[in-house]
């Protein structure tokens, strides 16, 4: 790849926050976050990256999507 | 010779064939864990490596009942296997990400198409492994499409390398279903192995491969075109004369590296 491909060409720049929960009666919580342009390989990459526990949902959202209510 | 093929020899070389495709295509996504443009495609590089190595030894045990295994055993056992069916694409190492791209998007949905075909099949222990493979290459489908549109939208030199590397898996994908007319074919289909005969499981494949190729403007150099019935045609003349039918390949000896 990188003789054809640089690197930084196919840099992902989008970042999505990936939630997910292990029984129907817990809420969904942040498990972590992952960096990807396309939005199907946003779920590839979550569900590959975040494959600790068996989960009965896992969700995608993109962090821009965010509003902030109260700032750090 | 198509008249002395039997069912239980066309199906023993269509598991064989599965089992040897997965075994590379797995080896082949494993050389990337620590190589592809991303942490992330990385890890999901890992995760499809070791799902395509599960599906190898879901698929491999099932050629030892074959009587063909009692003749040559070594034959029949992964480790010491030296007669493989593969497709010569995967005997040796992806040059490039493009190449792992240009396999995970026509070849592995191309044994995916076998065990979609199989998930009413006849030979149970096939029936019984298609739908958790299938689950599994629902995200390797997801993986190959996103980065068929990625690097396709990129442009330059970084989509002419990914249109390089679709055209050399092109026609051995097409011919992996084997000639209209395949006596191999034709007994799976009567016998209820698979659900279809060569040209329905390539067009099935195409239906699948079609829509992003055509998506991302990449389907004219393969002639492939979609008819207004929605049946997909890609004219190509294939180059039968090299197909290995028992072997699923275009050439006659495997040189693994």
């Amino acid at each position: 790849m990188s003789e054809t491909t640089p690197l930084k060409v196919v840099a992902e720049t989008k970042l999505w926050e990936v939630f997910a929960r292990r029984k129907y009666e817990e809420p969904l919580h942040q498990v972590g976050t992952i960096a990807a342009d396309d939005p199907e390989l946003a779920k590839v990459y979550a569900r590959s990256i975040y494959d600790e526990f068996s989960w009965v949902e896992m969700v995608v959202a993109p962090r821009d999507a965010f509003l902030s209510v109260i700032k750090p | 010779m198509g008249n002395e093929i039997t069912e239980q020899q066309a199906l023993f070389d269509l598991l064989a064939a599965l089992a040897d495709n997965k075994y590379f295509l797995g080896r082949r996504y494993a050389e990337w864990c620590n190589g592809a443009p991303t942490l992330e495609s990385s890890v999901a590089a890992a995760a499809m490596a070791q799902d395509e190595l599960g599906h190898t030894r879901a698929i491999y045990p099932l050629l030892q009942d074959f009587p063909q295994a009692k003749e040559q055993p070594a034959e029949y056992e992964p480790e010491t296997r030296t007669r493989f069916c593969n497709v010569a694409f995967l005997d040796h190492p992806f040059t490039g990400w493009p190449d792992f791209i240009a396999a995970n998007f026509l070849l592995d949905t191309a044994l995916s198409v076998i065990f979609e075909f199989a998930q009413e099949s006849r030979f149970e222990p096939l029936r019984g492994r298609a739908r958790k493979v299938l689950q599994e290459e629902q995200v390797h489908a997801l993986h190959s499409e996103g980065w068929v549109r990625r690097l396709a939208r990129t442009g330059g030199s970084v989509r002419g390398a990914l249109a390089a590397a679709l055209e050399r898996a092109w026609l051995e994908t097409l011919c992996w279903f084997g000639p209209i007319d395949d006596p191999r074919g034709e007994l799976l289909r009567q016998g209820g192995v698979l659900a279809g005969g060569p040209e329905e499981l390539r067009q099935h494949w195409l239906q699948r491969v079609g829509p992003a190729l055509l998506e991302s403007e990449l389907a004219q150099a393969f002639l492939l075109q979609q008819e207004a019935a929605g049946r997909w045609v890609a004219p190509s003349a294939l180059p039968w004369e090299k197909w290995d039918a028992g072997r699923r390949r275009l050439q006659q000896e495997p040189a693994h590296v």
